[in-house]
């Protein structure tokens, strides 16, 4: 019966077979391939700048090919301060942030409580609510003359920007684990009390451990979301402190150095480096454990 | 034994709060409380032009809000409308093909379309500058071939405000509408196939209502922060096209009139959360994540 | 059951190593950049350091450079100015309380500094002691009334807003203001409301010596119509230098050293005085009330009022300057530096200057008055 199905179904779908029918799902996957080059046309044109000879201070209009600006990447020293306040800033709100937001998808995830639906609503608002008012709020919020801590009331700069990034970062955490714990088998906590093992050993040693990844990923996430960060960013960062994205608002009003694609790019592919191992070494922890 | 839920939560009383505590004592002070604050400064005023607001219930704020920025709170959330139904256009055939033709390359082809927002996002808006600038090859081309006038342009138009929303929120529509796409029961269509539906019909009136949910969420996380967007108008558009963020961020960071700023801010936040919370109640947040 | 245990204890210890290495780079790896970068903030903390922050395409870096050799003080240079107000926006939070901005030296604009100096008190007096080259400064320039003595601001540079065009988009000349509204293409204004509806009334035969709200509305009205009939497509601030040698652009309003430095590379790129005159203007060198290190920032400004440095700084930003003794600098340095000599853009003469205009002072109020009608008008407002 399971044979006769199976074939039913590997014979029904995707193998229309009347004109028709081919000619929709070859316009459909026509679309789609449509559609994945438009998402890559801007990333090949900033991929292709990066090897440009700009002739002046902009950088837009296309002069020679170079393997010059690949040489020195680092020679806008403005440019490199500023990512390495962002890969900073990105760090520590990262840490907290995953930290913060693990703990309450555990909350949500593991228990039923009194309150669950309306927390969870709550964990979602800030995802929802546009940046600008985030901003905005936090800058209101900074600003506030009675708030004062030691003597000293709030000065907008890389501390605000921490603080602002890890209460999005929170909210992005708490949903992605909440996501990948969605299915979890939580009666391997019993089997190993069961077994002896005290709560507090439980959850180190067999339910951390598995949702490790899905942590790993929040984190990822979170640092990404972190590092792109311009809006909430601008609005608290203060005359002094600059963030990669801050540089660049601020400087591609009068000049594009070539430099900004080579980092860009950098940024870019390790990024695809970073997720492309994460899936392989998951795929391969996946194997070995007999979940895949 | 321990007592389970169908989801296999556990009953429990103090133990989620104690968890939850220090997260959402982040969230209360650094969101929550904040539009508290943005609400007082909203209903302040300046004593003198450069001092700091203070609070006196000045309403006038929120009347300056309405008469003076009533064009641009129409632009945005018209602009946003399209950008959002633009997503939905080319999100769709992506998340279909990749949910129901993908097979052992979902995952390679999901990341395919995640991979172009790893870059700044600043630095996306700026390409697209490039690719639609005056002197670029595209903007010839159409030229040459009758779909621009001879001295068109595409660059400080609506149309190229609206096509950089659209490019960068796409993500946020292919992704939930693949999870959508992705829970659907192939065996349903199966079924449909079986009592001699054609594949569009299928289509219909099977996949296409069990998608909703992901076109629902989808359309919500593009369709908000496009609304409140300002870089793409500050980069790709003219006078004409400034949004309510461009203004809120305008009058905050350069006007310096931070009470009609934060009544600004507010109202748009306020038209916003309620759209989110009825939503929310009618499609349960569950499936936001 | 039992047997896909046992698989965990195994696994656990590398997810652990793997989970810790990832993390503890993902943690490293910030604190190595950081430290290959250095600070992010502005003012070095250790050692003699000081912080400027200036408009863009306003300096020759090989002069910092040279200052930093001769006097031992590293300069942290940022060139994060783009618009007055805008400035204002990002030092206001801060300086209103008394807090750090991270810089020792900051350039505004004449009314710009005259309300720090006058209105807010947020600068501090430069150290006189410090700068001897202050003699240099040209006499037109020593007695301004925002600061008769000087004693809290020294000129960076003055220049004259004008037309910039391109000749390749516009196919022709522009000499007027008339003539820029009605080429073809692209164009915009500034969003400094002074050079704009200053350029706008003087073409119109209004005094803008003495403006008031009443004798500039007709400028307003005409602004007005031109934007909403797509005659001027945007306001911005040095944002027209990229779209200009891009070729976005057909013409702006721009301000005279900036378009000098296009034409370097773009010859197409072109610098007109309107023929109803021009907006002269002067930015000035003024050091925060937060910062403890005037004495070094003063140092800096007295580098610049050295002849030979000063006439340096003009080969390359090709604004006016304000010390005395530049133009014989200038021959001497020869080349494209001596043909400056002649360029009134750079060395005015008396009739040059007369020919323009100066946007004069306006009260609190009035500014009021003019400010919102003109963030009216660039949809922001």
């Amino acid at each position: 019966m399971n044979a006769f199905l199976a074939r039913r179904r590997s014979r029904a779908r995707g193998t229309v077979t009347s004109p028709a029918g081919r000619i929709g799902r070859g316009l459909v996957n026509l679309a789609a391939a449509a559609g994945l080059v438009y998402l890559f046309l801007p990333i090949f044109v900033i991929v292709l700048f990066s090897f440009n000879k700009p002739k002046g201070r902009f950088n837009a209009v296309w002069q020679e090919f170079t393997l010059e600006n690949w040489a020195d990447p680092f020679k806008d020293r403005a440019l490199v301060d500023a990512l390495g306040v962002s890969l900073r800033v990105a760090g520590i709100a990262t840490v907290v942030a995953t930290f913060l937001g693990t703990l309450m998808a555990l909350a949500l995830v593991r228990y039923r409580f009194r309150g669950g639906q309306v927390t969870n609503l709550l964990l979602v608002l800030p995802l929802t609510a546009p940046e600008i008012v985030l901003g905005a709020s936090l800058l209101t919020l900074f600003l506030e003359p009675h708030i004062v801590l030691a003597n000293r009331q709030f000065t907008l700069g890389f501390t605000t920007i921490v603080l602002a990034h890890i209460m999005f970062c929170v909210s992005y955490v708490a949903m992605t684990v909440k996501a990948r714990l969605r299915g979890f088998d939580w009666t391997l906590e019993d089997a190993a009390m069961d077994l002896g093992a005290t709560p507090t050993r439980t959850f180190l040693r067999v339910t951390l451990p598995l949702i490790t990844p899905g942590i790993l990923a929040a984190a990822l996430l979170s640092f990404a979301l972190s590092i792109d960060d311009f809006i909430i960013t601008y609005f608290v960062a203060g005359p002094a402190t600059t963030t990669f994205p801050i540089r660049i608002f601020g400087q591609s009003r009068t000049a594009t150095p070539p430099q900004i694609n080579v980092l860009a790019t950098m940024i870019l592919v390790g990024s695809v480096a970073v997720l492309a191992a994460g899936t392989a070494w998951g795929r391969r922890r996946a194997r070995r454990l007999g979940l895949a | 034994m321990i007592d389970r839920d169908p989801e296999g939560r556990k009953r429990a009383r103090l133990a989620p709060w104690l968890l939850l505590a220090p997260g959402m004592v982040w969230l209360f002070l650094f969101f929550f409380f904040p539009l508290w604050t943005l609400a007082r400064m909203s209903l302040s005023s300046r004593p003198s032009r450069f001092a700091n607001p203070t609070f006196d219930w000045n309403w006038s704020n929120y009347g300056d809000a309405f008469s003076r920025y009533g064009e641009q709170f129409t632009r945005s959330f018209t602009y946003a409308a399209l950008a959002t139904l633009a997503t939905l256009c080319i999100a769709y055939p992506i998340a279909y093909v990749i949910a129901f033709r993908g097979g052992a390359w979902k995952n390679v082809l999901l990341g395919l379309c995640v991979v172009p927002f790893f870059t700044n996002y600043l630095i996306r808006t700026l390409a697209w500058k490039t690719i639609l600038g005056d002197q670029g090859p595209l903007v010839e081309a159409l030229r040459s071939l009758g779909v621009l006038a001879a001295d068109g342009r595409l660059l400080r138009t609506p149309l190229a405000v609206v096509g950089g929303l659209t490019y960068n929120f796409l993500p946020f529509m292919i992704l939930p509408v693949y999870v959508a796409l992705e829970k659907i029961d192939p065996r349903l269509v199966d079924a449909a196939r079986d009592l001699y539906a054609t594949t569009w019909r299928a289509f219909r009136k099977v996949v296409l209502p069990l998608s909703l949910p992901g076109v629902f969420a989808g359309s919500l996380l593009v369709f908000i922060p496009a609304a409140g967007d300002f870089v793409n108008a500050y980069y790709l558009g003219s006078a004409k096209t400034t949004m309510i963020g461009n203004v809120v961020q305008d009058q905050f960071l350069v006007q310096v009139d931070y009470p009609v700023a934060a009544a600004l801010s507010f109202v748009f936040m306020a038209i916003v959360m309620v759209s989110v919370v009825v939503y929310a109640r009618l499609l349960g947040t569950e499936d936001l994540a | 059951m039992t047997a896909r245990r046992s698989h965990t204890g195994i696994g656990r210890r590398e997810f652990l190593t793997r989970s810790g290495l990832l993390l503890g780079g993902t943690a490293l790896a910030p604190t190595l950049l950081a430290a290959c970068g250095g600070g992010g903030d502005g003012g070095g903390g250790d050692g003699r350091s000081v912080s400027i922050s200036n408009w863009t395409s306003y300096i020759d870096p090989a002069l910092n450079r040279a200052f930093t050799r001769r006097t031992g003080i590293k300069v942290t240079y940022t060139e994060d100015i783009n618009d007055n107000n805008e400035y204002f926006a990002k030092i206001r939070p801060n300086l209103s309380r008394n807090q750090s901005i991270g810089r020792d030296g900051i350039v505004l604009t004449d009314w710009m500094a005259s309300r720090l100096i006058n209105e807010l008190r947020w600068v501090q007096p430069l150290v006189e002691a410090e700068i001897p080259n202050k003699k240099n400064l040209r006499a037109a320039l020593r007695s301004p009334g925002f600061d008769r003595e000087r004693t809290y601001s020294l000129p960076w540079q003055s220049g004259v807003t004008g037309i910039a065009y391109n000749i390749d988009v516009t196919g022709t000349e522009i000499r007027t203001i008339d003539e820029f509204l009605a080429v073809e293409g692209t164009k915009t204004v500034l969003t400094e409301m002074r050079d704009t509806i200053g350029l706008i009334m003087a073409s119109m035969g209004i005094d803008t010596d003495e403006p008031t709200f009443e004798k500039a509305a007709p400028a307003f009205d005409k602004l007005e119509r031109a934007v909403r009939d797509g005659r001027i497509s945007g306001f911005n601030g040095n944002e027209y230098v990229n779209d200009l040698g891009a070729g976005n652009l057909a013409a702006a309003f721009a301000w005279s050293g900036d378009v000098a430095q296009i034409t370097r590379d773009n010859p197409k790129v072109r610098f007109a005085v309107p023929e109803s005159g021009g907006m002269l203007w002067s930015d000035n060198f003024l050091i925060p009330k937060t910062s403890n290190r005037a004495g070094l920032a003063s140092r800096w400004i007295n580098f610049f009022y050295d002849p030979a440095n000063a006439a340096r700084l003009t080969a390359e930003v090709q604004f006016i300057s304000p010390v005395e003794g530049v133009p014989e600098q200038l021959r001497k340095l020869g080349g494209d530096a001596a043909k400056l000599v002649d360029n009134p853009l750079v060395v005015p003469t008396e009739e040059f200057l007369a020919q323009n205009h100066i946007f004069g002072p306006l009260s609190g109020k009035e500014e009021e008055r003019f400010d919102e009608r003109f963030s009216q008008i660039l949809g922001t407002g």
